[in-house]
């Protein structure tokens, strides 16, 4: 099909949505004029309720914590199709050097390079685990600070290079925290119900507001799902960095 | 100004689709895709904004000060996370559509080919 | 803060419009981060700090990240065929 043809048949469908959407627009309430009770309740509700100052995280792993279950299995699922589909072919051997084209620069790795980044990266890996225990109290949380925390990795690679970045990050330990952090989150659900509670009833002391333990269960669920993203974030950065290695056994060419 | 955001999201779905559906290349188009995604996060959180709110966080002011709702915004946290995930798996089957057949451009692409 | 949002709002707009545009996908991630950064200014105008976070942290960081990496993998897989 051609470009034209796509569109020909793309224009009875934008006419059909265009005038779905003006009729939606014209009745939905007015911009800035909710008519959410529901968040409303939340916001009184969930400071006294559960000690927790940040009313969107305990929406997220109380009010509402089997939908985020549901929503965390989604993201384990997807990362583990997108690692099966880059390892299928490609098996889990390694060598020693990213594959590169030719004509590109070539910048040899210094020391104060390799130190500058090891330092920064340890200071973004810091950053994403403060973000990650702070998420009752400030924004923040286990989503945000895990994907920070991963992107840390990253740095290894600028600083070392691509050996350097094998030795340090395994990808057995990385899928490993993976699936610990989703059983943490499960383990929260099911261990109420074995004592005769509702699943992800918040059956831990509270803690007191404004503090770092504040929320009780939700601190667990937090710190399982930040464990979760980072190593499900870590795994997917290492294996598509894996598709750029060189094949195996042939030399570099142009390399000095 | 009060129909402005509901414009800017069928606009954003909008262009999303058309750049679907005249994309050359797979990796254009998973692009495409996530500027469709953005349009869900601006209504969501376009439809939970109150003028004259804070942000639902009782830190820094007392609980019961008027705040935007929080529900959406947990909506669209793990929405934007979830999304990324889903965006990454698009590009590995784009990596091995590329592996397989050589090319990325949807035109050129035959179903139901043995592989060869 | 009225206009501020307006703003906002249009420049989410151009800037998704120019994701589409920008037909060389090389090109096209840099405009991914360039929309996904309006777009988390947009969420903090609108008051949702925590979704900011993420959008930055997610989309302008790591998404593209992946896209230029698959755009990498594809060159060094077009240069062993």
């Amino acid at each position: 099909m051609t470009t034209r043809w796509r569109l020909i048949v793309l224009l009875p469908a934008f006419l059909a949505l265009g005038a779905a959407a003006a009729t939606i627009i014209l009745g939905l309430p007015a911009f800035g004029h909710p008519l959410t009770r529901y968040g409303t309740a939340v916001n009184t509700l969930a400071p006294a309720l559960r000690n927790v100052s940040n009313a969107v995280t305990s929406v997220m792993y109380d009010f509402r914590g089997i939908d985020t279950l549901g929503e965390e299995s989604m993201l384990i699922c997807a990362v583990t199709a997108a690692v099966m589909l880059l390892r299928g072919r490609r098996g889990e051997g390694e060598t020693e050097s990213a594959g590169r084209l030719p004509g590109r620069a070539w910048a040899d790795h210094t020391d104060s390079m390799v130190l500058m980044c090891r330092l920064f990266a340890t200071t973004v890996l810091l950053f994403g685990v403060y973000v990650v225990l702070h998420g009752m109290v400030t924004p923040g949380g286990g989503f945000q600070g895990g994907v920070i925390a991963a992107s840390s990795f990253t740095l290894l690679y600028l600083g070392g290079g691509y050996a350097v970045w094998r030795r340090m990050l395994h990808s057995q330990a990385l899928v490993a925290l993976e699936g610990a952090g989703a059983l943490v989150y499960v383990l929260c659900a099911a261990v109420p119900l074995a004592f005769g509670y509702a699943a992800l009833q918040n059956v831990l002391p509270l803690g007191t507001w404004k503090d770092l333990y504040s929320g009780g269960l939700m601190v667990i669920i937090n710190i399982g799902v930040g464990i979760a993203v980072i190593g499900s974030f870590g795994a997917l950065l290492l294996e598509f960095m894996e598709e750029t290695r060189a094949p195996k056994g042939k030399p570099e060419e142009g390399e000095t | 100004m009060s129909v402005l955001a509901w414009c800017v999201v069928a606009w954003l779905l909008g262009v999303g689709i058309y750049g679907i559906v005249t994309s050359r290349h797979f990796v254009h188009l998973i692009g495409c895709l996530s500027v469709c995604q953005s349009a869900t996060y601006v209504l969501l959180l376009g439809i939970g904004f109150r003028w004259g709110a804070g942000p639902p966080i009782f830190y820094d002011h007392p609980p019961g000060t008027p705040a935007v709702d929080p529900v959406v915004q947990a909506l669209v946290l793990t929405d934007i996370v979830v999304s990324a995930a889903m965006s990454a798996l698009l590009l590995a089957i784009a990596l091995q559509v590329h592996k397989r057949r050589g090319t990325l451009d949807p035109q050129h692409l035959r179903p139901l080919r043995p592989f060869e | 803060m009225n206009w501020l949002i307006g703003v906002m709002l249009a420049s989410c707009a151009v800037s998704g419009w120019l994701v589409v545009i920008s037909r060389d996908p090389k090109r096209q991630v840099f405009a991914l981060c360039g929309n996904s950064l309006v777009l988390a200014l947009l969420f903090f105008v609108l008051q949702a700090p925590d979704v900011a976070f993420s959008e930055i942290a997610v989309d302008t960081v790591v998404v593209p990240l992946l896209f230029l990496i698959t755009l990498a993998a594809i060159a060094i897989n077009k240069l062993r065929r």
